[in-house]
């Protein structure tokens, strides 16, 4: 009778472990789409950036297993295209900036008292570190965020890019509205362009 | 009789078509490593760069590996590369290429013996000696192992460092080495 139970129980035991061993949480890849197809988009010199914020709660659940929203974060998907038949471009995703849209000024009046307003404002990019760290303690969801994170990549004609950001924000019902600049290269030149999304 | 001679020629067609498959495989393989590009180029690896650690929950000591992997991995990439701790003022370098880390992360196990995965990213940013961007392109190397226990935690932790940073200096020399632009340039 006693020896049984004593079977039972390691029986129990080593399927408890084997569960616990074995187990993977798997996340759903987001759809691909085009920069065009996203909830803001802009167009410069041939390239073509999209931008789509993910905040609704459910679908951040469903893609990240996080509540961004309660954290005081915003993923934002960044899709970005050479649309172009024979120049390349660089994307360098530490130089991307954000700030709130109020302050926001086109580049070529950086020398303005707007334009120093909006060079305070800007906060470059900190990456997912930051984030992932606030966003969740368990490694498993740390590590699909840093899987899903854009890459600094080179753009050669007709190549896209995609992948997202983790924006932080006040944790408020309502935000402000948010620009992201993203400067772009010409590849082999000292040529750089901004292309600023609003949302 | 008939029957076993038929299974026989069978068996004997798929060993030469899997002996075939895997030789064009081969020399696929051979083909794409084969191609160097055909340029002299500099590694920067600075003394910070090679004192890297990420500290992400746990403490990976990423630099001190990929200095040693790094250059070893990128010598069937182009026809001669230096490693060297910063650019170089003079000389014959044509392209200097600069790694830098992009992050990195890891599962934790529940148990000691059950595989947890580290992935580790590297941005390459690759520049010709005017100091102009020609390619910047990001790998990612990736490893599975134990977890391990409080005596074996560790020797595995050095061991995915290494594995993962392995894999990256592998897939960065892929990714240097199909890029159409440093092929362009270096012709």
């Amino acid at each position: 009778m006693y020896s049984a139970a004593v079977k039972k129980l390691a029986v129990a035991s080593t399927l408890f472990l084997l569960s616990l061993a074995f187990a993977e949480s798997t996340f759903p890849d987001y759809p691909v789409r085009r920069a065009k197809e996203c909830q803001v988009s802009a167009e410069k010199n041939g390239v073509i950036i999209g931008l789509a914020s993910i905040e609704d709660p459910q679908a951040q659940k469903t893609y990240f297993q996080a509540n961004f929203t309660k954290k005081g974060f915003i993923p934002i998907l960044l899709v970005i295209e050479n649309g172009t038949s024979e120049e390349t471009f660089l994307f360098d995703k530490t130089k991307i900036t954000y700030g709130a849209a109020s302050a926001a000024v086109p580049p070529a009046h950086l020398g303005s008292e707007a334009g120093k307003a909006l060079a305070l404002s800007v906060i470059p990019f900190l990456g997912r570190l930051a984030a992932a760290q606030v966003l969740s303690t368990a490694s498993h969801i740390r590590q699909n965020l840093l899987k899903k994170e854009i890459q600094s990549t080179t753009l050669s004609h007709g190549v896209s890019v995609q992948g997202f950001l983790y924006i932080p924000v006040p944790k408020k019902n309502t935000r402000e509205k948010i620009a992201v600049r993203v400067p772009i290269s010409k590849a082999g030149t000292d040529e750089t362009f901004d292309l600023n999304l609003i949302f | 009789m008939r029957h076993t001679s038929r299974t026989c020629a069978a068996i004997v067609a798929r060993l030469l078509l899997f002996v075939a498959g895997s030789m064009i495989v081969f020399a696929q393989s051979t083909s794409q490593s084969g191609s160097k590009l055909p340029i002299k180029a500099a590694l920067i690896l600075t003394p910070e760069f090679c004192a890297s650690e990420i500290t992400n929950g746990e403490q990976f000591e990423v630099g001190r590996s990929a200095c040693s992997e790094l250059e070893p991995a990128l010598k069937g990439v182009f026809a001669s590369l230096t490693a060297m701790p910063e650019v170089p003022k003079t000389g014959d370098v044509k392209i200097i290429l600069i790694p830098g880390f992009a992050g990195a992360g890891a599962t934790r196990a529940r148990i000691a013996f059950s595989d947890r995965e580290l992935n580790v990213f590297l941005q390459w940013t690759v520049k010709d000696m005017s100091g102009k961007t020609l390619w910047i392109g990001t790998a990612q190397g990736s490893a599975k192992h134990h977890m391990g226990n409080m005596f074996t935690y560790k020797k595995n932790l050095r061991l995915i460092v290494n594995d993962a940073v392995k894999d990256l200096a592998s897939q960065s020399a892929n990714k240097i080495s199909a890029s159409p632009e440093l092929r362009t340039f270096a012709q």
